[in-house]
């Protein structure tokens, strides 16, 4: 064996080894390349132990030659060795790809009706300013529901409420007033008094699309030294800004309830329009959204409240006809029908 | 109320208005305009025309060929349809170019003749229909023979007026009136009333009339007597006032005394006078046995509230309400009386509503009258009788008060604080405005200087009796605009809700949490409910509290339970195409302690959830109907949410509208909290529902047991050991019992080690004999100060294992 052999040998076992390098598939394959080429049996490691017959001045160059080789091979099984595992790799990315574009699996959120949503939102709105949370009886007393509101029998305001008597003196409350005056002779002489009062109500209507005898009120009240009427509008503007968003306004208009005076409707700006006139609005601008006043000083007198040292206000509005303004529900009994179709669309928050 | 905008232009100057200008401002002061509506439907070039001709139609039956008069021009050829057409009818004529409601007139040739316009029925022309007797709807509206030839007949029928439709608030009784309406108008725009000058018309000789009050409930009572009464139609002005503020024109002295009534308020009634024996008027209280046939030919009961207009014999008619047959005016009647009174408000109210009547005079006398019209309106009417009606006075006017007092109406006298009103609105208003406010309503102040004003409030305004109202009047007249926006600068308070409504708002996130809809149902219900609930005759659930007046069929009674309403809700929507849901309700049942109620009852809040049809399936899953188990574990985990999971246990129940093999009721702390089942089928049938399950619990009963605060379980510093066993137990042994029983064994201990038992497996099937089950229950093992040793775990094992065969037969598996 000569140097030039070797060196032929070589150049042969190389080109051979990478041609064979190439056409490989998989990592047993390339296992077994590596054994063949650089292991201890290979070609490499015979010629190395051959380089014991070469002079001395041969074995250095026929050394180099030997390990360049064996360095070149070693470099070309680890590259494909890193090429075959990313080959490997995708094609278990390619296997595991899955369609994500499946819906995943969720859990039934549920819905919360829409009215105890709006009640709900009022009640922490109202929370926020300092307000209890009070709830009364549905099946009220003559004398509460009217007579101590300054609704003596055979007032003519009683025909505002046609009423579902019970018996001679019982009846299901017609409004959420009553609690009025069971707030105020429970806290008296206690003040300030400030209290909401969310919860059904009925009234002897037939039921269409605008009314339903079974409806719901949330009433407002407020007691204290010096209480005023623009404590009520500011109040109720910082409510309607709240619900109907912040850049709401509230108007105050004349009105009439038995057990407030003065008395006034508050309006909002149309929530369809925002207050250039359409159809909702019957061209106004405004909509109107509850009753509210200050407290009839005989209503505070005869809760125990010395209507010369105390005053207050009060309102009442329906969250019906708000959740029906805020979702754009166009009849009240779709509220009640319960019909899974619509609930199931208060299945989000807000 | 509706407001002619002509009628009140004769007593406001309103030429500078226009109605939509008005209904703002009237809007504006609490007096709310619900509609604006044009008398003139869209009539024009419509004019008075005179038949002078009539043939019959060559070509066609029915019609007729008209010459028609309508004052310039020749006659214009017409063909008429309408029956009544006739020589010499005055009858509104539209001519070629006119517009009616219905569309535009043009030449049109009708059976070979050209017709120059036609002739209008009272439709035709936009009248209310329903407010004409019969005879002037049909066909041709016939105007009076005195109709001006060729006038416009929006001018001639004084067409060209607006109405104001205005929802008065109950208080404001003053404006049921076109006068009343006209002080409050002339107050708001700070202008003059102009009433024209009222003159009693000059009479002979005395009255035939004597009156005599014998009862409180009739202040004033005043009467004219009249002959020579004409009746037939009133003008036809009269007539379109009339219509226009929806009353229907009747005859002359109707109409008259309708049309004072709509201008002071005051209803009037007139009557026969020889019909009153000895010409002698008794106004006293009903007796009993007493009755009357009215007006209306219906025969009614006189009480000791009614009040009575009679003579010394016998009732003639029911004050307020409506008069007796037995005085009518006909056509025999010689002599007429004319009634102006003053009747108490709630005796009219009652009458009213006890012989279910409710007129326009009824309304006003409800809502109080204004005591100084009872002589205004009298006098208005006798100028209109004499004018109108041909009539002369027969002596003046007899005027009767129950007390001296009454004699003169004085109206009220209210203190006034102007510095209390500025703190009530929380404005500014200068004294100088509240003084202009009181001038502009005619009201009039004494001592405007000191600290109290005194306001003297006229009578026509008896809603003003406080301090409060007079503040009203200020803020209303001044603007509620001017009331600026403040916040309370009370003390700080904190908002809350308490206990019961917390316990329902965590109750219903957890629900909805849990995948369950909400839905709020109606309280009133019907008793049949309850026989498809299957409970016995004498169940406490069958004291429903009944309405004393239903609405309607359906809804007479309060509910006692709360599964018919969900029911309901399920079917309507398996009904609506939805395959199933799980809904919940919280609300509230009524409970009575004692039937015919007494007092007011108990309201329980329950909350009940009904899961219905089937579940909604995920990609590859396959829709199944709900089962018990899908709503227990709805309530295991509302339990656990709330913290009393460990506390809880389920048992065997016995209701009669669940299933009795799968119904259990839970109890908390030994106490009942509720149920929950399958619904008994006969139940599910009755309410259209193949299967479902029902659960019920009592809020009422466990906000006792809400927990305020708990803490949380240290972590574990050794290791558990997890242990599994599998036995076999007949069927009917309740797992829970298993678990149980581990339990009680573990805690015999001095100490514990038994962390945790839960069931992971329940197996009935191939390779286990009928009758048995397979039950998997996991345990784990752990001490708080050391690693257990296998022999430590394993003797507890042994003897939970040998309490299981001794008290269930329970046997190993040991595959
Ligand atoms: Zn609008």
């Amino acid at each position: 064996m000569n140097v030039v052999d070797i060196e032929s040998t070589l150049q042969t076992l190389r080109h051979k080894a990478f041609e064979e390098l190439r056409s490989l598939q998989d990592v047993r394959a390339l296992d077994d390349w590596r054994v063949q080429y650089l292991g201890k049996k290979s070609e490499l490691t015979q010629i190395s132990r051959q380089m014991g017959a070469l002079s001395p001045e041969e074995r250095p160059v026929v050394g180099e030659k030997v390990n360049e080789a064996r360095g070149a091979l070693q470099r070309a099984y680890e590259e494909m060795q890193a090429e075959l595992a990313q080959r490997e790799l995708n094609r278990r990315f390619a296997e595991e790809t899955i369609d994500v574009t499946v819906p995943g699996r969720r859990h039934a959120r549920g819905s919360m009706h829409p009215l105890t949503q709006i009640i709900q939102e009022i009640e922490e709105v109202f929370l926020g300013m300092g307000y209890e949370v009070v709830e009364g009886p549905e099946i009220e007393t003559d004398e509460y529901n009217f007579e101590k509101l300054n609704l003596p029998k055979h007032h003519p305001a009683r025909d505002m409420q046609d009423t579902f008597y019970l018996t001679e003196t019982l009846l299901l409350r017609t409004q959420t007033s009553p609690m009025q005056v069971r707030t105020m002779e429970r806290m008296r002489p206690h003040v300030p008094v400030k209290v909401i009062v969310p919860g059904k109500v009925y009234r002897r209507d037939e039921d269409d699309a605008t009314h339903s005898h079974m409806f719901h009120q949330i009433e407002g009240l407020v007691v204290d030294e010096g209480v005023r009427m623009s404590d009520l509008k500011g109040t109720l503007e910082h409510f309607a800004r709240a619900i109907f968003g912040a850049n709401q306004s509230v108007r105050l208009r004349p009105s009439f309830f038995p057990f407030t005076e003065p008395s006034a409707e508050l309006d909002i700006r149309c929530t369809n329009c925002g207050g250039s006139g359409c159809r909702m609005c019957k061209g106004t601008g405004w909509l109107e959204i509850l009753g509210c006043g200050m407290v009839h000083p005989k209503v505070l007198d005869g809760a125990g409240y010395d209507s010369r040292r105390y005053s207050g206000f009060a309102f009442g509005m329906g969250p019906e006809r708000i959740a029906m303004l805020k979702y754009g529900i166009e009849d009240i009994r779709l509220l009640y029908q319960n019909d899974l179709r619509l609930l199931r669309q208060f299945n989000r928050v807000l | 109320m509706k407001l002619s905008f002509q009628w009140i232009s004769d007593y406001v100057d309103l030429h500078d208005l226009t109605p939509e200008t008005l209904a703002d401002k009237l809007t504006g002061a609490g007096l709310e305009v619900e509609a604006i509506t044009p008398r003139n439907q869209g009539v024009s070039g419509v004019v008075v025309g005179e038949v002078v001709a009539c043939e019959p139609h060559p070509n066609a039956d029915r019609l007729r060929v008209c010459q028609v008069n309508v004052g310039d021009g020749p006659l214009r050829t017409i063909v008429c349809g309408a029956p009544n057409v006739a020589v010499g009818q005055k009858v509104p004529t539209a001519l070629p170019g006119a517009k009616l409601p219905g569309g535009s007139i043009g030449v049109a040739k009708l059976r070979g003749i050209e017709s120059y316009g036609m002739l209008c029925s009272a439709k035709e022309i936009g009248l209310e229909t329903k407010l004409l007797p019969k005879e002037q709807t049909e066909g041709l509206y016939v105007l009076p023979a005195d109709a001006p030839v060729g006038a416009d007949i929006v001018e001639y029928l004084g067409l060209d007026d607006v109405v104001l439709e205005i929802g008065l608030t109950p208080n404001r009784s003053d404006c049921l009136s076109i006068r009343g309406f006209a002080y409050e108008i002339a107050a708001l725009l700070d202008r003059p009333t102009t009433f024209p000058e009222d003159v009693s018309p000059e009479t002979s000789g005395a009255s035939p009339v004597q009156v005599r009050i014998d009862t409180p409930l009739c202040q004033r009572y005043e009467a004219q007597a009249f002959t020579g009464v004409r009746t037939g139609p009133s003008p036809l002005w009269m007539q379109m006032r009339l219509m226009a503020m929806g009353i229907r024109p009747i005859s002359l002295p109707v109409d008259i005394t309708n049309y004072v009534m709509l201008e002071w308020g005051q209803p009037l009634h007139a009557f026969d006078l020889d019909e009153a024996h000895e010409h002698t008027i008794v106004v006293r209280q009903g007796r009993s046995d007493e009755t009357l046939v009215t007006l209306d030919g219906e025969s009614r009961e006189l009480t000791e509230d009614t009040i009575v207009i009679a003579d010394p014999d016998r009732a003639i008619g029911i004050a307020g309400v409506m008069g007796g047959q037995n005085s009518e005016i006909t056509a025999q009647t010689k002599a007429v009386v004319l009634e102006s009174a003053a009747f108490d408000a709630i005796s009219v109210r009652k009458t009213g509503q006890r012989l279910g009547l409710r007129s326009e005079a009824q309304q006003r006398f409800e809502k109080g009258i204004d005591p100084q019209a009872v002589t205004g309106a009298i006098v208005r009417a006798t100028q209109l009788f004499r004018d109108l009606a041909g009539a002369e006075a027969w002596g003046g006017v007899v005027r009767a008060t129950f007390h001296d007092a009454y004699a003169q109406p004085t109206g009220t006298v209210v203190e006034f604080s102007p510095e209390r009103c500025n703190r009530l609105l929380g404005t500014q208003h200068s004294e100088e405005t509240m003084r202009d406010v009181f001038r502009r309503l005619g009201f009039t102040v004494e001592s405007t200087e000191g600290q109290v004003w005194r306001v003297h409030v006229p009578p026509r305004r008896p809603d003003i009796s406080l301090e409060a109202d007079l503040v009203e009047e200020v803020g209303r007249l001044a603007g509620y605009d001017r009331i600026p926006t403040t916040l309370p600068v009370g003390p700080v308070t904190v908002g809350a809700r308490n206990a019961s409504q917390t316990l329902r708002k965590r109750t219903r996130d957890v629900l909805m949490s849990c995948g369950m809809s909400e839905v709020v149902t109606y309280a009133l219900t019907h008793p049949s409910d309850l026989d498809k609930l299957r409970v016995s005759p004498d169940s406490p659930y069958r004291q429903m509290i009944p309405l004393l007046h239903p609405m309607s069929e359906e809804r007479v009674a309060l509910r006692t339970h709360l599964l018919p309403s969900l029911a309901q809700v399920a079917a309507f929507n398996m009904a609506h195409g939805v395959d199933g849901g799980a809904i919940f309700e919280i609300g509230r049942v009524y409970w009575p302690t004692k039937l015919p109620l007494e007092e007011q009852p108990c309201e329980r809040t329950q909350w009940a959830g009904l899961w219905f049809g089937e579940t909604e399936p995920g990609i590859g899953e396959r829709a199944r109907p709900y089962d018990f188990y899908d709503a227990k574990g709805v309530v295991e985990t509302w339990l656990q949410a709330l913290g009393w999971q460990d506390e809880v246990r389920f048992a065997p129940v016995q209701l009669s509208w669940l299933h009795p093999g799968r119904s259990a009721e839970v109890v908390l702390n030994g106490q009942r909290i509720g149920s929950i089942g399958e619904l008994h089928p006969e139940t599910g049938a009755a309410f259209d529902l193949h299967r479902a399950v029902y659960a019920e619990f009592d809020l009422d009963v466990l906000v006792s047991f809400l927990q305020t605060s708990w803490k949380v379980h240290r972590m574990p510093k050794f290791p558990a050991s997890r242990r599994d066993l599998a036995v076999l137990v007949t069927k009917d042994v309740p797992v829970q019992a298993l678990l149980d029983t581990a339990r009680e064994v573990a805690a015999c201990d001095e100490e514990s080690i038994l962390e945790d038992c839960r069931i992971f497996d329940i197996y009935t099937g191939k390779g286990i004999a009928d009758g048995y089950k397979s039950v998997a229950v996991a345990f784990r093992y752990r001490a708080d100060d050391r690693t257990l040793t296998d022999d430590e775990v394993v003797r507890v094992e042994q003897r939970i294992l040998d309490a299981w065969t001794k008290k269930y037969g329970a046997v190993l598996r040991t595959n």
